[in-house]
């Protein structure tokens, strides 16, 4: 019973993380249509910016969010603006051939520069736990289980209340329209993908204090990305939500039960399963754009 | 070409004659680039089979190298007693048999996606078959598979594959082309510019994309029997490979989207690129291929037969122009 309540807690905690590093690719997928097999190097790239920021400046991982994700931003608008923008809406396999492009000479470089062996980032209070009841809770993923929560919360707010929230829902459910009432679609294309990618790099810190991580990672963290995108469901935080908390809860599970090496195997058993009984996704309309 | 069906074939059959005559001038180097430019039009033919006809782009064709490879070689390890010349044919039958069951199993619920989710949920069937074949010791994955030797005694071993390729390609190419002319393709083209549309005009656009899947699945499967065969000993590894799976892409990207021969001319330009121009910088390979992509997708989406084409249509159009 314990083991069970323990590997369902180690589950949920992955989960989230799983939920935070998808939520980035989700909305750019809702809103640009763009499959972006690049995000699991800029999931990589805030862990590598976060490991640099930690030791230079000798603070804890987690307080380099804000200059992270400024910097993701601002990565993001660019490459969004000067690169993807030429392929979006030529063809769906040209935009993510691109994307993929991007993804190879990125790892490439990150191989020249940061080496490819597996790095991590240890925060000070890397080895201190707490027990509730019988379950044990070690205080780095807890710490980051709070943070993906909070920041998906922030994501979720920001889409549902702000004004560039506003505009990018109106762009992702009707493009034309929005443009006749004056949205800039170009820029807020632009947006959506910069707001993507400091997502991705806040996931890269958390991603970075739990995991060893290398530049061979990104493969990985783009198939996380969409299986919990195709689980469920495109557009919204809570969809990535549900999907990274269901993907968590099913690898750990798989991982305890079955066997160590078949995360993939179990992972995509349940895709296919998912896609045969509720093709849209648990929430809302994954699909609605690939028909 | 409409008023000579027959030359299409024939020009094949003569650029597999003219290419039959490779290994006796080139240096061994080259004949083992040319083995790998044929197998991987063999593949880019088989993958566009379904990718660039019906547009519907796979980006896990290597499970079906894999498990054709795997099939083969365990099949002809437990009859290694029959006598050498039976052996290939046997892997080729085991071969694509599985691949057939497989793509057929999968198909139904992997049709359902479109466009991109398509691609990429047949990454993960790639990634789930090779994770079995890895983990499951009956499959000898991760330890490794030795194939019989079935090099006839005479024969140069790197000219025999290249022969074999060499025929194996041309059958792939022969049989797209024969795809392409008939009602069948005519119906998996209709399905890549509107698939709703032509179901609703009576395609049986289903069963249409579950033949041409199985078809690719099991050329592919094809090649990688004989892909085994010359690799000697394989592992998961060296089948199910995540480069092969995006170079079948952009073999098709390179040479022209949906076009016969653009996957030909593809591969060889890219194996070309990869194996003797870029030969000596390892380092630099998934740069390289990186910004090959980006540039392809920017600058000429078509690739070089669509380039061609659009080309010669401004050529017609501005000799036809100066009426005005």
């Amino acid at each position: 019973m314990n083991l069970i309540a323990q590997t369902l807690a180690d589950g949920l905690v992955l989960g989230g993380i799983y939920a935070l590093a998808a939520v980035g690719f989700s909305l750019i997928f809702g809103v640009l249509h763009v499959i972006n097999l690049s995000h699991g190097i800029l999931v990589l790239l805030g862990a590598y910016l976060a490991l640099i920021f930690s030791t230079t400046l000798h603070i804890d991982p987690l307080l380099t969010m804000p200059m992270v994700m400024v910097v993701l931003f601002a990565v993001g608008y660019v490459y969004q603006r000067f690169l993807i923008q030429q392929a979006v809406d030529r063809s769906p396999l040209g935009s993510m051939l691109l994307t993929f492009g991007v993804a190879l000479m990125l790892q490439n470089i990150m191989i020249w520069v940061f080496s490819p062996d597996m790095r991590n980032i240890t925060p000070t209070y890397a080895f201190t736990s707490f027990k509730l009841g019988p379950i044990a809770f070690d205080a780095v993923r807890v710490s980051c289980l709070l943070a993906s929560l909070v920041l998906l919360s922030c994501l979720a707010a920001l889409l549902k209340f702000s004004p560039l929230g506003r505009v990018i829902r109106a762009t992702a459910q009707q493009t034309l329209a929005a443009r006749l009432c004056g949205v800039n679609v170009r820029h807020v294309y632009a947006l959506t993908f910069a707001v993507s990618a400091a997502f991705a790099g806040a996931a890269g810190i958390v991603i970075g204090i739990i995991l060893p991580f290398s530049p061979a990672d990104e493969g990985t963290w783009t198939l996380n990305a969409f299986v919990v995108v195709v689980l469920g469901g495109v557009g919204s935080p809570a969809g990535a939500l549900i999907g990274g908390l269901l993907l968590g809860i099913v690898s750990t599970l798989t991982a305890q039960y079955i066997g160590p090496s078949f995360p993939n195997v179990t992972m995509f058993l349940l895709l296919v399963l998912l896609l045969l009984v509720r093709p849209q996704g648990l929430l809302g309309n994954a699909f609605a754009p690939s028909r | 070409m409409k008023q000579y069906p027959w030359a299409v074939p024939a020009i094949i059959v003569v650029c597999a004659i003219v290419l039959a005559a490779g290994p006796l001038v080139l240096p061994p180097f080259y004949v083992r680039v040319g083995q790998l430019m044929l197998y991987s039009s063999g593949l880019a033919v088989a993958w566009a089979i379904l990718g660039g006809f019906a547009g519907y782009g796979s980006f896990g064709h290597a499970a079906f190298i894999g498990v054709g490879a795997f099939a083969a070689g365990l099949v002809e390890e437990r009859f290694s007693s029959l006598p050498t010349p039976l052996l290939l044919p046997l892997g080729l039958i085991v071969g694509g048999l599985a691949c057939a069951v497989l793509s057929a199993a999968v198909a139904y619920p992997i049709l359902r996606l479109r466009g991109t989710f398509f691609a990429i949920a047949m990454l993960g069937v790639c990634h789930v078959c090779a994770e079995l074949n890895n983990n499951l010791d009956v499959l000898q994955g991760s330890l490794g598979l030795n194939f019989p030797a079935i090099t006839p005694t005479g024969w140069d071993p790197a000219n025999f594959f290249y022969q074999l390729y060499l025929a194996a390609g041309t059958i792939v190419l022969l049989i797209a082309w024969q795809i392409r002319r008939s009602r069948f393709g005519a119906g998996l083209l209709s399905i890549r510019e509107d698939e709703d549309t032509a179901r609703m005009l009576g395609v049986p656009t289903e069963r249409y994309k579950r033949i041409a899947f199985v078809v690719s699945a099991v050329l592919t499967g094809l090649l990688g029997v004989i892909y085994g065969h010359s690799l000697g000993y394989i592992t998961t590894d060296s089948v199910y490979r995540d480069d092969t799976n995006l170079s079948l892409v952009v073999y098709s990207l390179l040479g022209g989207m949906g076009t016969l021969f653009g996957p030909v001319i593809g591969a060889f330009m890219l194996v070309f690129i990869t194996q003797v121009v870029l030969a000596r910088l390892l380092d630099f390979h998934l740069f390289a291929t990186g910004l090959l992509l980006v540039v392809l997708v920017l600058a000429a989406p078509g690739g070089v037969l669509g380039f061609v084409r659009s080309y010669r249509l401004r050529r017609r159009s501005t000799a036809a122009a100066p009426a005005e």
